[in-house]
Protein backbone atom coordinates (compact mmCIF):
# COMPACT_ATOMS: atom_id res chain seq x y z
CA UNK A 1 0.00 0.00 0.00
CA UNK A 2 2.84 2.25 1.11
CA UNK A 3 5.00 1.36 -1.93
CA UNK A 4 1.48 1.96 -4.19
CA UNK A 5 1.02 5.49 -2.56
CA UNK A 6 4.76 6.36 -3.46
CA UNK A 7 4.70 5.11 -6.92
CA UNK A 8 1.01 8.07 -7.32
CA UNK A 9 3.02 10.67 -5.81
CA UNK A 10 6.32 10.06 -7.73
CA UNK A 11 4.33 9.78 -11.15
CA UNK A 12 2.16 12.94 -10.45
CA UNK A 13 5.30 15.14 -8.93
CA UNK A 14 6.91 13.67 -12.33
CA UNK A 15 3.88 14.60 -14.42
CA UNK A 16 3.47 18.05 -12.89
CA UNK A 17 7.01 18.82 -13.47
CA UNK A 18 7.15 17.88 -16.96
CA UNK A 19 3.99 19.69 -18.27
CA UNK A 20 5.46 22.81 -16.37
CA UNK A 21 8.64 23.36 -17.82
CA UNK A 22 7.79 21.67 -21.07
CA UNK A 23 5.34 23.86 -21.40
CA UNK A 24 7.57 27.47 -20.00
CA UNK A 25 10.57 26.03 -22.43
CA UNK A 26 8.42 25.83 -25.29
CA UNK A 27 6.25 29.79 -24.96
CA UNK A 28 9.23 31.41 -24.26
CA UNK A 29 11.78 29.44 -27.15
CA UNK A 30 9.00 30.81 -29.44
CA UNK A 31 9.75 34.23 -29.00
CA UNK A 32 13.38 34.70 -27.65
CA UNK A 33 13.71 38.42 -28.34
CA UNK A 34 10.42 39.06 -26.01
CA UNK A 35 11.74 36.58 -23.23
CA UNK A 36 15.01 38.55 -23.31
CA UNK A 37 13.38 41.80 -22.68
CA UNK A 38 11.96 39.90 -19.67
CA UNK A 39 15.27 38.36 -18.44
CA UNK A 40 16.75 42.19 -19.01
CA UNK A 41 13.85 43.59 -16.96
CA UNK A 42 16.09 41.91 -13.91
CA UNK A 43 18.68 44.47 -14.81
CA UNK A 44 21.56 41.69 -14.34
CA UNK A 45 22.99 41.32 -17.00
CA UNK A 46 24.55 43.12 -19.75
CA UNK A 47 22.31 43.50 -23.16
CA UNK A 48 23.75 41.13 -25.35
CA UNK A 49 23.69 38.52 -22.74
CA UNK A 50 20.40 38.78 -22.10
CA UNK A 51 19.97 37.26 -25.56
CA UNK A 52 22.42 34.18 -24.40
CA UNK A 53 19.91 33.50 -21.69
CA UNK A 54 16.87 33.92 -23.45
CA UNK A 55 18.72 31.46 -26.67
CA UNK A 56 19.41 28.47 -23.90
CA UNK A 57 17.30 28.98 -21.10
CA UNK A 58 14.14 27.54 -22.56
CA UNK A 59 16.07 24.79 -24.49
CA UNK A 60 17.12 23.27 -20.97
CA UNK A 61 13.55 23.56 -19.01
CA UNK A 62 12.45 22.02 -22.48
CA UNK A 63 14.82 18.77 -22.43
CA UNK A 64 14.62 18.51 -19.02
CA UNK A 65 10.78 18.50 -19.33
CA UNK A 66 10.94 15.87 -22.09
CA UNK A 67 12.98 13.75 -19.81
CA UNK A 68 10.82 13.90 -17.11
CA UNK A 69 7.84 13.20 -19.45
CA UNK A 70 10.06 10.13 -20.91
CA UNK A 71 10.67 8.95 -17.49
CA UNK A 72 14.00 9.16 -18.35
CA UNK A 73 17.37 10.41 -16.76
CA UNK A 74 15.00 11.94 -14.11
CA UNK A 75 17.31 12.66 -10.94
CA UNK A 76 20.09 14.23 -13.59
CA UNK A 77 16.92 16.09 -15.67
CA UNK A 78 15.57 17.23 -11.27
CA UNK A 79 19.01 18.09 -10.72
CA UNK A 80 19.24 20.80 -13.54
CA UNK A 81 16.00 22.07 -13.21
CA UNK A 82 16.01 22.39 -9.42
CA UNK A 83 19.71 24.43 -9.74
CA UNK A 84 18.07 26.61 -11.94
CA UNK A 85 15.20 26.93 -9.81
CA UNK A 86 17.02 27.86 -6.71
CA UNK A 87 19.42 30.57 -8.76
CA UNK A 88 15.70 31.77 -10.12
CA UNK A 89 14.23 31.98 -6.43
CA UNK A 90 17.14 34.05 -5.22
CA UNK A 91 16.68 36.51 -8.44
CA UNK A 92 13.24 36.94 -7.08
CA UNK A 93 14.28 37.48 -3.89
CA UNK A 94 16.80 40.19 -4.98
CA UNK A 95 14.63 41.73 -6.93
CA UNK A 96 11.71 41.93 -4.38
CA UNK A 97 14.69 43.68 -2.16
CA UNK A 98 15.48 46.43 -4.62
CA UNK A 99 11.42 46.63 -4.58
CA UNK A 100 11.06 46.13 -8.76
CA UNK A 101 8.12 46.01 -10.49
CA UNK A 102 8.67 43.47 -13.29
CA UNK A 103 6.94 40.29 -14.71
CA UNK A 104 8.87 37.09 -13.04
CA UNK A 105 8.96 36.48 -16.82
CA UNK A 106 8.35 32.91 -15.97
CA UNK A 107 6.04 31.95 -18.75
CA UNK A 108 4.48 33.69 -21.75
CA UNK A 109 6.45 36.45 -22.82
CA UNK A 110 3.60 38.05 -24.49
CA UNK A 111 1.17 37.96 -21.60
CA UNK A 112 -1.11 40.61 -20.29
CA UNK A 113 -1.65 40.42 -17.30
CA UNK A 114 2.24 40.28 -14.87
CA UNK A 115 3.31 37.81 -12.33
CA UNK A 116 4.75 39.55 -9.86
CA UNK A 117 8.05 38.35 -8.10
CA UNK A 118 6.54 37.67 -4.50
CA UNK A 119 4.21 35.36 -6.41
CA UNK A 120 6.36 33.68 -8.79
CA UNK A 121 8.77 32.72 -5.51
CA UNK A 122 6.16 31.28 -3.87
CA UNK A 123 5.68 29.09 -6.82
CA UNK A 124 9.00 27.89 -7.28
CA UNK A 125 8.74 27.26 -3.61
CA UNK A 126 6.07 24.46 -4.66
CA UNK A 127 7.94 23.41 -7.51
CA UNK A 128 10.96 23.04 -5.42
CA UNK A 129 8.93 20.64 -3.11
CA UNK A 130 7.94 18.68 -6.02
CA UNK A 131 11.34 18.09 -7.30
CA UNK A 132 12.34 17.25 -3.88
CA UNK A 133 9.49 14.78 -3.71
CA UNK A 134 10.32 13.24 -7.25
CA UNK A 135 14.24 13.18 -6.45
CA UNK A 136 13.78 11.55 -3.14
CA UNK A 137 10.50 8.66 -4.49
CA UNK A 138 12.69 8.33 -7.52
CA UNK A 139 15.21 6.14 -5.14
CA UNK A 140 12.51 4.03 -4.73
CA UNK A 141 11.56 3.34 -8.53
CA UNK A 142 15.07 2.45 -9.31
CA UNK A 143 16.73 -0.60 -9.41
CA UNK A 144 18.41 -2.37 -6.96
CA UNK A 145 21.97 -1.79 -8.72
CA UNK A 146 21.35 1.77 -9.09
CA UNK A 147 20.50 2.53 -5.61
CA UNK A 148 23.38 3.77 -3.17
CA UNK A 149 25.07 2.15 -0.33
CA UNK B 1 42.09 20.32 1.94
CA UNK B 2 39.71 17.22 2.35
CA UNK B 3 38.10 15.68 -1.26
CA UNK B 4 34.62 15.48 -1.60
CA UNK B 5 33.58 12.06 -1.49
CA UNK B 6 30.95 11.61 -4.26
CA UNK B 7 28.99 7.62 -4.39
CA UNK B 8 29.43 6.53 -8.03
CA UNK B 9 25.74 6.88 -8.41
CA UNK B 10 25.87 10.83 -7.59
CA UNK B 11 28.63 11.20 -9.88
CA UNK B 12 27.15 9.99 -12.52
CA UNK B 13 24.49 12.26 -12.13
CA UNK B 14 26.19 14.79 -11.68
CA UNK B 15 27.87 14.15 -15.37
CA UNK B 16 24.42 13.55 -17.02
CA UNK B 17 23.54 16.62 -15.59
CA UNK B 18 26.27 18.66 -16.99
CA UNK B 19 25.60 16.46 -20.16
CA UNK B 20 21.74 17.40 -20.40
CA UNK B 21 22.41 21.23 -19.84
CA UNK B 22 25.52 21.11 -22.14
CA UNK B 23 23.48 19.20 -25.14
CA UNK B 24 20.23 22.22 -24.19
CA UNK B 25 22.25 24.96 -24.13
CA UNK B 26 24.57 24.54 -27.78
CA UNK B 27 21.19 23.44 -29.09
CA UNK B 28 19.62 26.85 -28.16
CA UNK B 29 22.95 28.45 -29.45
CA UNK B 30 22.69 26.96 -32.38
CA UNK B 31 18.97 27.89 -33.35
CA UNK B 32 19.30 31.56 -31.89
CA UNK B 33 22.90 31.69 -33.35
CA UNK B 34 22.13 34.93 -35.39
CA UNK B 35 20.11 36.32 -32.98
CA UNK B 36 22.68 36.16 -30.21
CA UNK B 37 25.53 37.02 -33.05
CA UNK B 38 23.57 40.14 -33.67
CA UNK B 39 23.39 41.16 -30.28
CA UNK B 40 26.63 40.96 -29.43
CA UNK B 41 27.46 43.18 -32.44
CA UNK B 42 24.78 46.00 -31.63
CA UNK B 43 22.66 44.84 -35.22
CA UNK B 44 19.03 44.37 -35.15
CA UNK B 45 17.91 41.28 -33.35
CA UNK B 46 14.38 41.04 -34.87
CA UNK B 47 13.37 39.09 -38.25
CA UNK B 48 9.46 39.59 -38.20
CA UNK B 49 9.74 42.24 -40.99
CA UNK B 50 12.39 41.36 -42.77
CA UNK B 51 13.44 43.48 -46.33
CA UNK B 52 13.73 41.69 -49.59
CA UNK B 53 16.36 43.36 -52.07
CA UNK B 54 14.02 45.52 -53.93
CA UNK B 55 13.36 47.54 -50.77
CA UNK B 56 9.41 46.06 -50.16
CA UNK B 57 8.88 44.68 -46.71
CA UNK B 58 7.90 41.03 -46.50
CA UNK B 59 6.51 41.13 -42.55
CA UNK B 60 2.74 40.16 -43.02
CA UNK B 61 0.04 39.76 -45.96
CA UNK B 62 -0.18 43.39 -46.36
CA UNK B 63 1.98 44.84 -49.00
CA UNK B 64 1.74 47.99 -49.41
CA UNK B 65 2.38 49.63 -46.03
CA UNK B 66 5.24 51.86 -45.33
CA UNK B 67 7.67 50.15 -42.61
CA UNK B 68 10.53 52.11 -41.23
CA UNK B 69 13.89 50.62 -41.96
CA UNK B 70 16.05 49.40 -39.41
CA UNK B 71 19.32 51.02 -37.91
CA UNK B 72 22.19 49.55 -36.06
CA UNK B 73 24.05 50.87 -33.75
CA UNK B 74 26.80 51.53 -35.15
CA UNK B 75 25.50 53.58 -37.83
CA UNK B 76 23.64 56.09 -35.52
CA UNK B 77 27.18 58.41 -35.23
CA UNK B 78 27.20 58.80 -38.58
CA UNK B 79 23.87 59.83 -39.36
CA UNK B 80 23.67 62.09 -36.43
CA UNK B 81 26.69 63.62 -38.03
CA UNK B 82 24.39 63.65 -41.17
CA UNK B 83 21.64 65.58 -39.27
CA UNK B 84 19.42 62.82 -38.76
CA UNK B 85 16.66 63.50 -35.58
CA UNK B 86 16.82 60.62 -32.58
CA UNK B 87 12.70 60.45 -31.34
CA UNK B 88 12.17 58.39 -28.52
CA UNK B 89 8.72 56.47 -28.46
CA UNK B 90 8.58 55.48 -25.06
CA UNK B 91 6.73 57.22 -22.58
CA UNK B 92 7.45 60.59 -20.73
CA UNK B 93 8.16 59.26 -17.38
CA UNK B 94 11.01 56.28 -19.44
CA UNK B 95 12.17 59.94 -21.16
CA UNK B 96 12.52 61.48 -18.03
CA UNK B 97 14.47 58.92 -16.50
CA UNK B 98 16.83 58.98 -19.29
CA UNK B 99 17.25 59.03 -22.51
CA UNK B 100 19.71 59.11 -26.02
CA UNK B 101 21.23 62.36 -25.74
CA UNK B 102 20.03 64.97 -27.68
CA UNK B 103 17.13 62.70 -28.22
CA UNK B 104 13.31 64.33 -28.76
CA UNK B 105 9.82 62.57 -26.58
CA UNK B 106 7.58 61.65 -28.60
CA UNK B 107 5.47 58.98 -26.98
CA UNK B 108 3.01 56.33 -29.50
CA UNK B 109 0.28 57.01 -27.26
CA UNK B 110 0.30 60.80 -28.37
CA UNK B 111 1.31 59.67 -31.79
CA UNK B 112 -2.17 61.80 -32.86
CA UNK B 113 -2.37 64.52 -30.51
CA UNK B 114 1.64 65.83 -30.87
CA UNK B 115 1.71 65.18 -35.06
CA UNK B 116 0.63 68.32 -35.85
CA UNK B 117 3.28 70.39 -33.01
CA UNK B 118 6.28 67.63 -34.28
CA UNK B 119 5.47 68.71 -37.88
CA UNK B 120 5.78 72.02 -37.23
CA UNK B 121 8.83 71.64 -35.60
CA UNK B 122 10.57 69.01 -38.04
CA UNK B 123 10.58 69.31 -41.41
CA UNK B 124 9.71 65.77 -43.65
CA UNK B 125 12.82 65.43 -44.90
CA UNK B 126 14.83 64.97 -42.02
CA UNK B 127 15.89 61.67 -41.10
CA UNK B 128 14.44 60.11 -37.96
CA UNK B 129 15.71 57.78 -35.46
CA UNK B 130 13.12 56.20 -33.32
CA UNK B 131 14.24 53.97 -30.69
CA UNK B 132 12.04 52.09 -27.27
CA UNK B 133 12.87 50.32 -24.87
CA UNK B 134 14.28 47.26 -27.29
CA UNK B 135 13.96 43.32 -27.34
CA UNK B 136 11.24 43.77 -30.05
CA UNK B 137 9.45 46.60 -27.90
CA UNK B 138 7.26 47.65 -30.73
CA UNK B 139 6.43 51.02 -29.93
CA UNK B 140 9.37 52.58 -32.15
CA UNK B 141 8.43 50.43 -35.15
CA UNK B 142 4.67 51.84 -34.57
CA UNK B 143 5.34 55.44 -34.50
CA UNK B 144 7.49 55.02 -37.23
CA UNK B 145 4.93 53.58 -39.25
CA UNK B 146 2.66 56.10 -38.38
CA UNK B 147 5.27 59.09 -38.95
CA UNK B 148 5.68 57.51 -43.05
CA UNK B 149 2.30 57.64 -43.37
CA UNK B 150 2.19 61.40 -42.11
CA UNK B 151 4.77 62.44 -44.90
CA UNK B 152 7.61 61.76 -43.67
CA UNK B 153 10.08 60.15 -46.04
CA UNK B 154 13.25 58.83 -44.13
CA UNK B 155 12.42 56.52 -41.01
CA UNK B 156 14.76 54.33 -39.21
CA UNK B 157 14.20 52.24 -36.25
CA UNK B 158 16.69 51.62 -33.61
CA UNK B 159 15.95 48.37 -32.40
CA UNK B 160 18.31 47.60 -29.66
CA UNK B 161 17.17 51.01 -28.15
CA UNK B 162 17.62 52.56 -24.56
CA UNK B 163 19.03 49.13 -23.40
CA UNK B 164 21.55 48.25 -25.90
CA UNK B 165 22.56 52.63 -26.00
CA UNK B 166 22.87 52.11 -22.22
CA UNK B 167 24.81 49.00 -21.86
CA UNK B 168 27.31 49.90 -24.68
CA UNK B 169 28.06 53.15 -22.70
CA UNK B 170 27.24 55.83 -24.91
CA UNK B 171 25.88 58.98 -23.93
CA UNK B 172 22.60 59.86 -22.04
CA UNK B 173 20.66 62.53 -20.40
CA UNK B 174 18.14 62.54 -18.27
CA UNK B 175 14.93 64.75 -17.50
CA UNK B 176 12.96 67.09 -20.35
Amino acid sequence: MKEKLSAVIYHVSRLVLAGTFIYAGYIKGADPVAFAGQVANYQILPYAWNFVVAATLPYIEFLCGAMLLLNQRVRPAVLVLFGLNLIFMLLLSYTIARGLDIDCGCFNPDAESKTKPLHALWRDAGLMLLMISTWMLRYRQSLPEDRED
Amino acid sequence: MSDLHLSPTMKRILLEACIITTVAFAFGLMVNYQMVMNSFAGKSVSTSVEKTADGNSTGGAVTDLLYPDPVDMEEIDDLLAEGALLVDARNNEDYKAGHLKSAISYPIGDAETKLEDFMQQVPKDRTLILYCNGFGCPDSFDLGVFLLNAGYQDVLAYEGGYPEWRDAGRPLEKGL
